[in-house]
């Protein structure tokens, strides 16, 4: 290991680029990631993203109870449109998918933004053969998910606003100093979480994936108001690519790691290197 | 006090002897020793900047944002080769003190200037101290920026390990790089060399016009707004915003580039943060960071993964 480390730092002696050619790339996966992604027949090209912000008009909010529709499309076409902009920026990267997309969601009164970030990959020493997929999944979970025989797509989502109704003075006075279930809430939510994952489902049904991974739920109160609920799902479409699951077969260890030393650098070089 | 001078009296006598100081952890200190890396000195560096990320009296400096830079826009005279500028007219054709006729999507060139500027000189610094120390490269550097003495100024800090690696000849200038430990021995064995962090700040102002303000004030209601008018009724994309962000991050990313020549950007992170000046009035900023590594060898395929179960 040593004698790597002075052959890393004479090499900071040259020029860059002057013995080995190519354009810089950027990534933000970390050094694991890496290395499992080039085991696994892929490398980094570049930091990719994709930002859309959709406007939601005045007096969506008011005056009414149950879904808020504007506010649900805004937050399908912003996410379609900063989809399609980052499957863009991947391509014009010269990569044949995106990994470890990372998803930022705003939602206020008036707009709804999305921002996906993430790493274009391709094969490792090949050109692009056209666009295979987006995922909010790892390097690990990308490495393992293929390796079960699936395949990512790209990411499905659905969103539902939800302005739930006021409770009547009856049901009010009835409930006054109990601690009770306020039905108008939790029925609230539920109508959310049902368009919301409905949603969700028809869009990974479009992109024509057999299922969807590794879902992640945002619920609970929209800022703009107190009694509106909204329910987000967004997760990874995927398709079974060799007609039957293939059983990963993990082995069971029991770790003797010693804090100080968890890695033996040396392993990377595998049975050539010993 | 500017990069590449000397270094303070106080400073120069602390790091000429006694014990060396590290900021790295055990398992990090253990793991950089095994690779031949010694510590020789936790060093560190500062630069205080004044502050303003809106740059109101920017009428008043030589080619700055805030009215003076709108202005200079508007006559469609870009004051740096490459800058990002993009305007926007109203559509409805009537002049109106409440409507606003022009937008404009600009880069806030101060701004990027002046962050780099004390991004350079924090991380200078810290890199001179290592070098007068004789150190080969510094370690498991963090970096942050804060308010210092109240919001008209901003702080930035960096700090590190400065490493002696014996047996290796040293850099013009010390390499410095984010990772250490068994993170840095992984980078080395996968054949890329650290050369140094890098760090961007991208910055663009948005000033909406008439179309832009409706969408974002929700006032974006009925035919006078959509698409006849030249705009967008009800839901729909704000473009100018759209261009706005999507200008902030390219630009970022062509900067990290411009310091990268054919090196490689290596565990980068994108942040984004967004100023609300007033109502259609942003400002946007990303900066991405990361580590600039050279490959100075190939390296083996990793033998193929075997997934365990852990029982701990």
């Amino acid at each position: 290991m040593r004698e790597e480390v002075q052959a890393a730092v004479g090499a900071l002696s040259s020029p860059a680029g002057e013995e080995r050619g190519g354009r810089g790339t950027t990534s933000d996966l970390t050094i694991d990631e890496t290395l499992l992604l080039h085991a696994a027949g892929w490398e980094p090209v570049d930091l990719v993203y994709g930002v859309s912000w959709w406007s939601i008009p005045w007096g969506a909010w008011q005056w009414t109870t149950g879904e808020v529709q504007e506010a649900s499309s805004a937050f399908l076409g912003a996410f379609d449109e900063a989809a399609a902009l980052l499957r863009g920026s991947c391509e014009h990267a010269g990569g044949s998918g995106v990994l470890g997309v990372g998803v930022e969601v705003r939602v206020s009164a008036h707009h709804v933004s999305i921002e996906l970030t993430g790493t274009a990959v391709r094969r490792t020493g090949a050109d692009a053969h056209g666009f295979e997929f987006v995922s909010d999944l790892s390097a690990r979970d990308f490495v393992l998910l293929t390796r079960a025989g699936w395949w990512p797509l790209g990411l499905a989502a659905g969103a539902s606003f939800v302005i739930a109704p006021r409770r009547t003075a009856r049901e009010w006075a009835s409930q006054q100093g109990q601690n009770v279930e306020l039905p108008n809430l939790t029925q609230s939510l539920y109508l959310a979480r049902e368009r919301a994952m409905e949603g969700m489902q028809r869009s990974g049904t479009a992109m024509g994936a057999d299922g969807i991974v590794a879902v992640k739920l945002r619920e609970g109160r929209a800022s703009s108001s107190v009694r509106v609920i909204q329910f987000i799902a967004i997760g990874t479409g995927v398709h079974l690519r060799t007609g039957a699951h293939r059983s990963v077969s993990p082995e069971m260890v029991v770790p003797l790691d010693d804090l100080v030393r968890l890695f033996d650098a040396k392993s990377l070089r595998g049975a050539r290197g010993r | 006090m500017a990069t590449g001078a000397e270094l303070p009296e106080a400073a120069g006598r602390r790091l000429s002897g006694g014990a060396w100081t590290s900021g790295l952890s055990v398992a990090d200190f253990a793991s950089c020793v095994d690779m031949g890396m010694e510590p020789v000195g936790y060093v560190q560096g500062y630069a205080v900047m004044q502050w303003s990320w809106f740059m109101s009296a920017g009428v008043l400096g030589p080619g700055m944002g805030g009215l003076g830079g709108y202005g200079g826009i508007r006559t469609g005279t870009p004051r740096r080769r490459g800058q990002y500028v993009e305007q926007w007219q109203c559509p409805h054709g009537f002049v109106s003190a409440e409507h606003r006729m022009y937008g404009a999507n600009y880069e806030l060139t101060w701004l990027e200037t002046s962050w780099a500027d004390g991004w350079t000189l924090a991380m200078g610094r810290m890199v001179d101290e290592a070098a007068a120390l004789g150190a080969t490269g510094v370690v498991g550097v963090v970096d942050a920026t804060r308010p210092l003495a109240g919001g008209a100024t901003l702080e930035f800090r960096a700090s590190g390990t400065a490493v002696s690696v014996g047996g290796a000849p040293a850099p013009a200038r010390p390499f410095s790089t984010y990772l250490s430990g068994q993170r840095l021995a992984k980078l080395v064995e996968a054949g890329f060399a650290p050369v140094s962090v890098v760090a961007t700040l991208s910055a663009v102002r948005m000033l909406g016009y008439c179309i832009t303000h409706y969408q974002l004030a929700g006032t974006n209601v009925g035919t006078w707004y959509g698409p006849a008018a030249g705009g967008v009724s009800g839901v729909g994309p704000v473009d100018q915003v759209n261009r706005a962000e999507a200008a902030a991050r390219r630009i970022a990313r062509e900067r990290v580039r411009e310091q990268l020549g054919t090196d490689i950007l290596h565990g980068a992170v994108l942040e984004r943060t967004e100023h609300e000046i007033g109502e259609g009035d942003l400002s946007i900023q990303c900066t991405l960071k990361g580590n600039r590594v050279r490959r100075f060898k190939d390296f083996d395929p990793l033998p193929d993964a075997a997934p365990v179960v852990r029982l701990t």
